[in-house]
């Protein structure tokens, strides 16, 4: 009976508990919007990033400590076939790439810029970079002599997709080397400042370039990011049983800001949480202690009977309870209607640190849902216990003189 | 019924007793007498009106010897046990086995149904369901009520809500049962009905009734009178 009474006395004075449930629902709605985009935008930034990088890298330990001394680093043509091998068994594959990457000069009989150079396989399963081209085309398997030039770069240059530039390096024995390339279209990147020098080539047209049948780094990209750890531990034992000199590492240990951006995110959700409890806080602490106060008879009648201190504060938080609850479950439902409308508009974004655009999308993942929960049902009952400790100490007689 | 009919046998035992009850409140600087130095003795089976007028006392004795408040000095003995030396807990047990108590406002508690209301003292006695529901049915029953359990206090009258009360009051078979102005909110055919059957109830139950009131028709039904005044009690006295 005590549940029952309880429950009924939730929806005793309708307007006051209307109230306590519209502040609840709106805290837990907008708690449910900030962690769903939180959990997004890490999402898209940790699925942009390992779009970038692959999920996992393999390459010459030199490479990643940044020890190496010229192309020392280069992976032979033997070795990356080895790699490769090993890699094609394992689960969870779901594309192998490689890069050559150089620095040099890039420009025309008007004057030349710093380019910093990155040879790709056209067409891979790695990379998506045709997503991101601008303007011109995408290479395509048979490009040879091409090359995608950043906005910024190209703006510099004052060429566009279909003009000549030429290319100047080292080769990997310290010979100068040059190249004329057809401009084949223009990428936008999240960071200006390589936009201003960034330029995609073949790689095969790289390693002409740099006359080396070598590649930098090994891209491979898994079905599931979150299992990218696990995947390079793994290649890595393989990489010792089959005596191959190199490291495996995971995209997160190659974007050493998304662990920044992963605390800024963890912060800015940490804050949205404590705000919106210390609102369910004061406002349901408010008509909570009205509510309690105006029933100040009942509960003299109730101790009158019988009933213990404990009793009546325990009904008093089974009701916030209840009224925690009914909130949390109509939240968790509009909230849920309302992300799956704002999902259905399908808005795109670059995240922090990344270079390929995403799709907004709030995420609806079981901690979106509950942490929310967890949370109104908290600053619920934290507000019930003042006024319910208060009216279940208040003296028998003077209760019930109250009107 | 029938323990109890066997009970009211030693109706020569003194069931409650106030000695030397006392009740100071202080209003500001000034110390107000609201009773003073009462000695009063029940025996089981009693049925004694109180009366007196406004603010002599009446309400405040009725408190003390409830057990919901306690004397500034003079102690209150039911059977034989003080209640200064119970703690808390102890007088709401007490209350809760021992004392039924019956408002003149009848303080039903809205969002409860007549028979939950009724049901509410066996609650905390922990009694299960089935003894619960055979309790409630069997008390509505007597006071007359079988019908309208389901109702919540504001569909009935006030001589139902009343009733109801009185039923809640006798539903855990208390030693004791102390009304105050039971009734000063009915009409005066209700009010009748009502002290009828606290009557019957008092003569069937074999309990000690209190009944607080300045109601001379009220006080035809005790078969003894007190009256207080200025917080003093004195005995035989009609209104």
């Amino acid at each position: 009976m005590q549940l029952k009474t309880s429950l009924r006395n939730v929806f005793r004075n309708r307007r006051r508990t209307a109230f306590s449930l519209a502040v609840i629902v709106v805290g837990f709605v907008i708690l449910v919007s900030v962690l769903g985009f939180v959990g997004e935008a890490l999402q898209s930034t940790k699925t942009s990033l390992a779009d970038e990088t692959g999920a996992v890298q393999v390459g010459s330990e030199g490479l990643f400590e940044n020890s190496s001394t010229g192309y020392d680093y280069l992976i032979p043509p033997g070795q990356l076939e080895q790699v490769v091998a090993i890699v094609s068994t394992m689960p969870g594959l779901v594309g192998v790439s490689w890069q050559l990457n150089f620095a040099g000069l890039v420009g025309d009989e008007q004057g030349s810029t710093l380019i910093v150079g990155r040879g790709i396989v056209p067409c891979s399963d790695v990379q998506a970079y045709e997503c991101i081209v601008s303007s011109g085309s995408p290479f395509e398997e048979t490009s040879d002599r091409e090359v995608i030039l950043g906005v910024a770069l190209a703006r510099k240059l004052g060429v566009a997709p279909g003009d000549r530039v030429n290319i100047a390096t080292g080769t990997v024995s310290g010979n100068f080397n040059a190249a004329t390339v057809v401009v084949s279209g223009e990428i936008t990147y999240a960071l200006e400042a390589l936009e201003e020098q960034l330029g995609l080539f073949p790689i095969a047209f790289v390693q002409r370039l740099l006359k080396t049948d070598g590649v930098e780094r090994i891209l491979i990209r898994i079905d599931d990011v979150d299992q990218a750890e696990a995947f390079a531990f793994e290649l890595q034992q393989h990489l010792q049983s089959a005596s191959i000199p190199l490291v495996a590492r995971t995209w997160k240990e190659l974007n050493p800001s998304y662990a920044s951006i992963e605390s800024f995110y963890g912060a800015f959700s940490g804050l949205a949480m404590m705000g919106i409890a210390v609102l369910v806080f004061f406002s349901v602490l408010e008509v909570l202690t009205i509510s309690f106060l105006e029933r100040s008879r009942e509960v003299g009648t109730l101790r009158a009977l019988g009933a213990g201190r404990g009793r009546v504060f325990g009904s008093f938080i089974l009701e916030a309870a209840f009224l925690g609850i009914i909130g949390a479950i109509l939240g968790a439902l509009i909230s849920v209607a309302l992300v799956l409308v704002f999902n259905a508009i399908a808005f795109s974004w670059i995240p922090p640190g990344a270079a390929i655009p995403q799709s907004i999308q709030l995420q609806l993942s079981p901690t979106v849902i509950i942490m929310p929960i967890l949370t109104v049902l908290f600053s619920t009952l934290l507000s019930a216990i003042f006024p319910s400790w208060r009216n279940s100490r208040i003296e028998i007689v003077r209760a019930l003189q109250s009107v | 019924m029938s323990s109890d009919s066997q009970f009211c046998h030693e109706k020569g035992l003194a069931f409650l007793e106030a000695r030397s009850l006392t009740k100071t409140y202080q209003v500001g600087s000034s110390a107000v007498h609201a009773l003073q130095s009462v000695n009063f003795t029940a025996m089981q089976g009693d049925f004694v009106v109180i009366n007196g007028p406004s603010g002599s006392g009446k309400t405040t004795f009725l408190n003390l010897i409830s057990a919901i408040d306690r004397p500034t000095q003079g102690e209150v003995l039911i059977q034989g046990v003080s209640t200064n030396t119970l703690s808390e807990r102890q007088l709401a047990q007490l209350r809760k086995d021992k004392i039924g108590l019956i408002f003149q406002s009848f303080n039903l508690i809205p969002v409860l149904s007549a028979a939950e209301n009724a049901e509410y003292p066996l609650l905390l006695q922990r009694l299960p369901k089935t003894e619960r529901a055979q309790r409630v049915q069997a008390i509505l029953s007597e006071v007359g009520l079988a019908d309208l359990g389901k109702r919540r206090p504001n569909e009935l009258s006030g001589g139902q809500r009343q009733r109801i009360a009185i039923a809640r009051a006798l539903i855990t078979r208390p030693k004791l049962v102390l009304a105050d102005e039971p009734t000063a909110n009915l009409d005066s055919e209700t009010g009748a009905q009502v002290m009828d059957l606290m009557r019957r109830l008092n003569e069937e139950h074999c309990v000690v009734l209190l009944v607080v009131t300045h109601d001379p028709e009220v006080a035809r039904y005790a078969r003894r009178q007190v009256r207080i005044r200025d917080g003093r009690l004195m005995e035989g006295e009609g209104s």
